[in-house]
C-alpha cells in the first residue's frame, strides 16, 4: 500500500484508456506505483460517442491500475481534450485604490476576476486561466506582485476554454464509474508538464501531442503558455488513411502503421514490398513501402502545416528556442522528428515523460504522456492548495500553475 | 521454317522522315534559328523570314525571304504590327514558295514586335493553305518592355491560336526564373531562345523517332489543343545511375511547367520517354509514377516511348500539356472552323506514319463509329452540350469519308479517356459517422492524399 498522498490520473484516448496511479512522497518526489489501461471504445477525436460503452471501457482501465498497484482508486485527475478546446490571452487590470500603494492578494485575485471578464460562446466554459506575468505600473515581467508598491496591477491570463457540455460528459462518465474528479486538465498542459524541464519552458518550447483522435498543443515562451489549441486529427485518420488507400481492414492498417510505417520519403529501395500474411477473412497481400509511407506522410505533413499556420498567427513561435516536443502514441510513427524538423524548421524531437521514478517502462513511453503529466500537474496544483474539491471545477483560478 | 526465319527479320522497315522545315519570323525568330541549327537541325530545313536586311543577312538560315520590299525598302517595322502584316501579304509569293513541300512547319516568331506579331500570322496561315501543319512558337516579351507591347503580342497570340495547329507559348518573363540575377542579359535571352530550340527538337524526336510506343499528330494536338494559349512544355535529359528520375526532375524544372504545379491542372499530358537500347522498363515505370504524382486521377496520359540508338546513354522525358480552361473548352466547342483545317494531318498519318498493323485491323470500327454522327448531323447545335470530349468527335462528322483511316485511333483515345475518368467516392471511412472535422475549407476526415488527388498506387 501507498504511504504518502495517493495521485491517479486517466485520460480517455481515441485508441485506449490509461490510467496511472502515482503517490507524492513527503520529499517532494512522485512514484509511479502503476499504469492501467484498456482499448477505448465509444470515443471518437478524442470525445465521447457511446456514453455506455465508453464507461465500459474506462471501468476497465480502472480496475487494471487497481490491481497493477495495488490500491484502491477513489478520485482521479481527468484529461480532456478535443477539437471544441480553444483558447486565448487576456490581460487584466485592476486600480489601487488612493489610499494604498501596496499591492496585497486581494489585489491579485481582483485582477484575475478581470482578466476573465471577457466574452466566450455561451455554451462554452473554462477550463483554465493560466497566469503569464503581471505588470505593476507598467514594469514588466513581475511574477509574485504581492508585497510590491504601484497603483496599477495588470496580469496576462492564457484562458483555455471548451464546449461545456463536452466537458462534463467527461466528467460524467467518470462519476457514474462512481469516482471523484477532482479536476479536469487540458491535455497537452498535463503532458507539458512532464514533458519539458523548466529550463526548456524558459526557452521556448512548443509541444505536440499527437495521440489517436487529436493533436494537442501547447506553446511555452519565457516560461509561460502563450498559446495551445487542439485539432481533431490523429493517429485514427492515418490509419484510416492507410484503410482506405490500401484497401485493408482497419485492424490491417493500424497493425501496419505502427509495425512498418514511416513518414519519410525516398528512403526505401524502389519496388520494396511489405508481405501482408493471410488470415481468417482477409487474403494477404503485397503492399509497397513507399506507398504506405506516402499516406502516412501527407497526412502528417498536413498536420503539421496546419498546425505551423494557426500557431504563426502570432508571433510566440519565433521566440521558441528548445524546439519542438512531439509526445503521444502517434509520435511513435518513424521519422516524424525530421518531418517536423522540416516543417518547423527548428529541432524537434520525440519526448517522453521525464524527471519521474518508478516505473520506468511506462514513463519512457509517450503514450503515457498525458496521464503522467496529469500527476505532475497535481502534485503542482496540491502544493499550492491542498485538498480541493471537486466544487470548483469550473471557474476555478490557481496561479501555481506555469 | 528458313522462309519462317525470314519472316522475323522483316518488320524492320525504313523511316522516310516527314519534310520538316522551321521559320524563324522577324529578329527574334532568327535567333532562335541560330540555336536551332548549334543543337543540331539540318541547315536546309530552315528558314529566315525578316524585314530587316541587315538582319536577314546575318542570319544562318539556307533560305531567306525579305518581306515587304516596297513597304519597308529593307528596314524593320520599327514596332508597327499593321506594317509587318501589309509587308507578309506584298512578299505571300515568295513565302509560299519558300514553304512549299513541308508536312509540318515550325513557326518560331517573338511576339510584340512589328515583324513577328504582325507577319506570323500571316505565315502560319498561307502554311496552312500549303497543307502544312503549322506549330507555333511564340516568345512573349518581358513586362518591362511596356503595356503597349504586350497588348500587341496578346492579340498576335490570338490570331495564332486561331490559325495555326498548335501554339506554344513562351514568356520571357519566366525564362527570366530560369537564369541567375546576375547573369547577362544576352545570356537571358539565351536561355529563351535555347528553350525553344529544345521544344522544336524534342518535338521532331517525338515525331520522327521509331516509337515502340508511337506518339502521333493526333496525340500531339490533343495534348496542345487549346484556345487560351497556355503551353505546358518540358524536356529533360540525363546519363547518371538515376537518370529516370533526374531526367523527370529536370523536365518539371522547366519554366514553362512552373514546376510541375501546372501540371495538375492538365486535362491531357503527352509524355515520351527516349532512350538507348540499355532503357529498362523498370526505369520507365518508376518515371511515369513519378509524373503520376504531379497530376491528377482523370489526367488522360498519352504515353510514348522511342529507342533511338543515338541516344546512348541518355534518357530523355519530353512532357507537353495545355491547361484546359472551362471557356477555352466552350469556345472550342462552339467555334470548330480550324477544324476542317485537320485534313491534312490524317493524309500524312496514312502515308508517313504507316499506321502499324493494330491500327489498321479495327477499320471495320468506323462503321459503327460512323453511325453516330451521321444521327447526329441534323442538329450540329448540340455539339456544344456533348460536354467535354466533344470537340474531338467534331472533325470525324464534318469529313466522314476522307477521315476514316485516321478515326480509328481516335475511337479508341475516347474510349480510353472514359475508362481513366472514374470517379472516386469521396468517402471518410471510420468518420463516416462522426463530426466533420472541417478546417480551412477541406474535410480533414477524408484521407489527404483523396483531397490532394495525389495518386497512391
Amino acid at each position: 500500500m501507498a504511504s504518502g498522498d495517493l495521485i491517479v490520473g486517466l485520460e480517455i484516448g481515441t485508441s485506449k484508456i490509461c490510467v496511472v496511479v502515482g503517490e507524492t512522497r513527503p520529499d517532494g518526489t512522485l512514484k509511479i506505483l502503476g499504469v492501467g489501461q484498456a482499448p477505448s471504445r465509444g470515443v471518437r477525436k478524442g470525445e465521447i460517442v457511446d456514453f455506455e460503452t465508453a464507461m465500459k471501457c474506462v471501468h476497465e482501465a480502472v480496475v487494471d491500475a487497481e490491481q497493477k498497484s495495488d490500491v484502491m482508486i477513489r478520485s482521479v485527475y481527468v484529461a480532456v481534450g478535443g477539437g471544441h478546446i480553444q483558447s486565448f490571452n487576456n490581460r487584466g487590470c485592476v486600480m489601487l485604490p488612493e489610499e494604498r500603494d501596496e499591492i496585497d492578494e486581494q489585489d491579485v485575485e481582483d485582477v484575475k476576476v478581470s482578466a476573465r471578464e471577457v466574452s466566450i460562446p455561451a455554451q462554452n466554459a473554462f477550463l483554465h486561466s493560466i497566469i503569464q506575468h503581471y505588470h505593476v505600473d507598467g514594469q514588466d515581467g513581475v511574477l509574485n506582485p504581492v508585497g510590491m508598491l504601484g497603483e496599477k496591477l495588470e496580469a496576462d491570463f492564457h484562458i483555455v476554454h471548451g464546449v461545456r457540455t463536452r466537458i462534463q460528459n467527461t466528467i460524467r462518465c467518470v462519476k457514474e464509474l462512481p469516482l471523484e474528479v477532482e479536476d479536469v486538465v487540458f491535455s497537452a498542459l498535463a503532458s507539458a508538464q512532464v514533458v519539458l524541464t523548466q529550463h526548456q519552458k524558459n526557452l521556448g518550447a512548443l509541444v505536440v501531442d499527437i495521440g489517436g483522435g487529436t493533436t494537442d498543443y501547447i506553446l511555452y515562451v519565457d516560461g509561460a503558455v502563450k498559446q495551445s489549441g487542439a485539432l481533431a486529427v490523429g493517429g485514427d485518420h492515418i490509419t484510416n488513411d492507410i484503410s482506405m488507400g490500401l484497401r485493408i481492414p482497419m485492424a490491417r492498417a493500424e497493425k501496419l502503421k505502427t509495425e512498418e510505417g514511416g513518414c519519410v520519403l525516398g528512403n526505401c529501395l524502389p519496388g520494396e514490398t511489405i508481405l501482408l500474411k493471410d488470415d481468417s477473412g482477409f487474403a494477404g497481400k503485397e503492399i509497397e513501402r513507399e506507398t504506405l509511407n506516402t499516406i502516412i506522410h501527407l497526412r502528417l505533413r498536413e498536420t503539421f502545416e496546419l498546425l505551423k499556420r494557426t500557431v504563426e498567427e502570432e508571433p510566440f513561435i519565433n521566440y521558441v528556442g528548445a524546439g519542438i516536443f512531439i509526445t503521444g502514441g502517434c509520435s511513435l510513427v518513424n521519422g516524424i522528428d525530421h518531418l517536423a524538423g522540416e516543417i518547423f524548421e527548428m529541432p524537434a524531437h520525440v519526448t517522453h515523460a521525464q524527471t519521474l521514478s518508478g516505473l520506468t517502462s511506462a514513463v519512457e513511453n509517450p503514450q503515457f504522456s498525458t496521464a503522467i503529466g496529469l500527476l505532475k500537474y497535481a502534485q503542482a496544483v496540491q502544493i499550492d492548495r491542498p485538498r480541493r474539491g471537486i466544487t470548483r471545477i469550473f471557474g476555478r483560478f490557481f496561479s501555481g500553475m506555469r | 521454317m528458313i522462309q519462317l526465319s525470314k519472316n522475323y527479320t522483316l518488320p524492320e522497315r525504313q523511316e522516310e522522315p516527314i519534310p520538316i522545315k522551321v521559320a524563324g519570323v522577324g529578329t527574334a525568330g532568327s535567333n532562335v534559328l541560330d540555336r536551332v541549327l548549334l543543337d543540331g537541325m539540318d541547315k536546309g530545313d530552315l528558314i529566315a523570314i525578316n524585314t530587316d536586311v541587315q538582319s536577314l543577312a546575318s542570319s544562318v538560315a539556307a533560305r531567306k525571304v525579305q518581306l515587304g520590299r516596297t513597304c519597308t525598302r529593307g528596314l524593320g517595322t520599327g514596332g508597327d504590327p499593321e506594317l509587318g502584316y501589309q509587308a507578309a501579304i506584298e512578299s505571300a509569293d515568295e513565302i509560299r514558295q519558300a514553304i512549299a513541300g513541308t508536312r509540318m512547319i515550325f513557326i518560331c516568331a517573338g511576339l510584340g514586335g512589328g515583324t513577328g506579331s504582325g507577319a506570323a500570322p500571316v505565315v502560319a496561315q498561307l502554311a496552312r493553305e500549303a497543307g502544312s501543319l503549322v506549330i507555333a512558337f511564340a516568345t512573349l516579351p518581358f513586362s518591362f518592355e511596356g503595356k503597349r507591347r504586350a497588348v500587341q503580342a496578346q492579340d498576335a497570340l490570338s490570331r495564332l491560336n486561331e490559325i495555326a495547329n498548335a501554339v506554344i507559348c513562351f514568356e520571357n518573363d519566366r525564362m527570366g526564373d530560369m537564369v541567375a540575377p546576375k547573369a547577362g542579359i544576352h545570356q537571358a535571352f539565351g536561355v529563351a531562345d535555347m528553350t525553344i530550340s529544345q521544344s522544336v527538337r524534342s518535338i521532331v524526336n517525338l515525331i520522327q523517332r521509331p516509337g515502340l510506343i508511337r506518339i502521333g499528330f493526333d496525340d500531339l494536338f490533343a495534348a496542345l489543343r487549346t484556345q487560351n494559349g497556355r503551353c505546358l512544355f518540358g524536356f529533360g535529359e540525363s546519363d547518371t545511375d538515376n537518370r529516370a528520375h533526374d531526367a523527370l526532375t529536370q523536365a518539371l524544372k522547366n519554366p514553362l511547367m512552373d514546376k510541375g504545379r501546372m501540371l495538375s491542372e492538365a486535362a491531357h499530358v503527352l509524355v515520351q520517354v527516349a532512350g538507348g537500347p540499355g532503357m529498362t522498363l523498370s526505369e520507365v515505370e518508376i518515371l511515369m509514377r513519378e509524373l503520376g504524382r504531379h497530376v491528377r486521377d482523370h489526367t488522360q496520359i498519352v504515353f510514348g516511348t522511342a529507342v533511338d540508338g543515338k541516344m546512348g546513354n541518355r534518357l530523355s522525358v519530353t512532357i507537353i500539356s495545355s491547361l484546359a480552361s472551362e471557356d477555352a473548352l466552350a469556345t472550342q466547342a462552339a467555334s470548330p472552323p480550324p477544324e476542317p483545317f485537320l485534313a491534312p494531318p490524317p493524309a500524312i498519318l496514312e502515308q508517313v506514319e504507316e499506321p502499324p498493323a493494330p491500327k489498321i485491323d479495327i477499320v471495320p470500327e468506323p462503321e459503327i463509329a460512323a453511325a453516330p454522327p451521321a444521327a447526329a448531323e441534323p442538329p450540329p447545335p448540340a455539339a456544344p452540350s456533348i460536354k467535354k470530349p466533344a470537340p474531338r468527335l467534331i472533325p470525324p462528322k464534318k469529313k466522314p469519308v476522307v477521315e476514316k483511316e485516321a478515326k480509328p485511333p481516335k475511337e479508341k483515345f475516347l474510349q480510353a479517356k472514359q475508362e481513366v475518368l472514374q470517379f472516386e467516392p469521396v468517402t471518410r471511412g471510420r468518420f463516416e459517422k462522426s463530426e466533420p472535422t472541417i478546417v480551412e475549407g477541406q474535410d480533414l476526415d477524408i484521407p489527404t492524399f483523396l483531397r490532394k488527388n495525389i495518386r497512391v498506387k
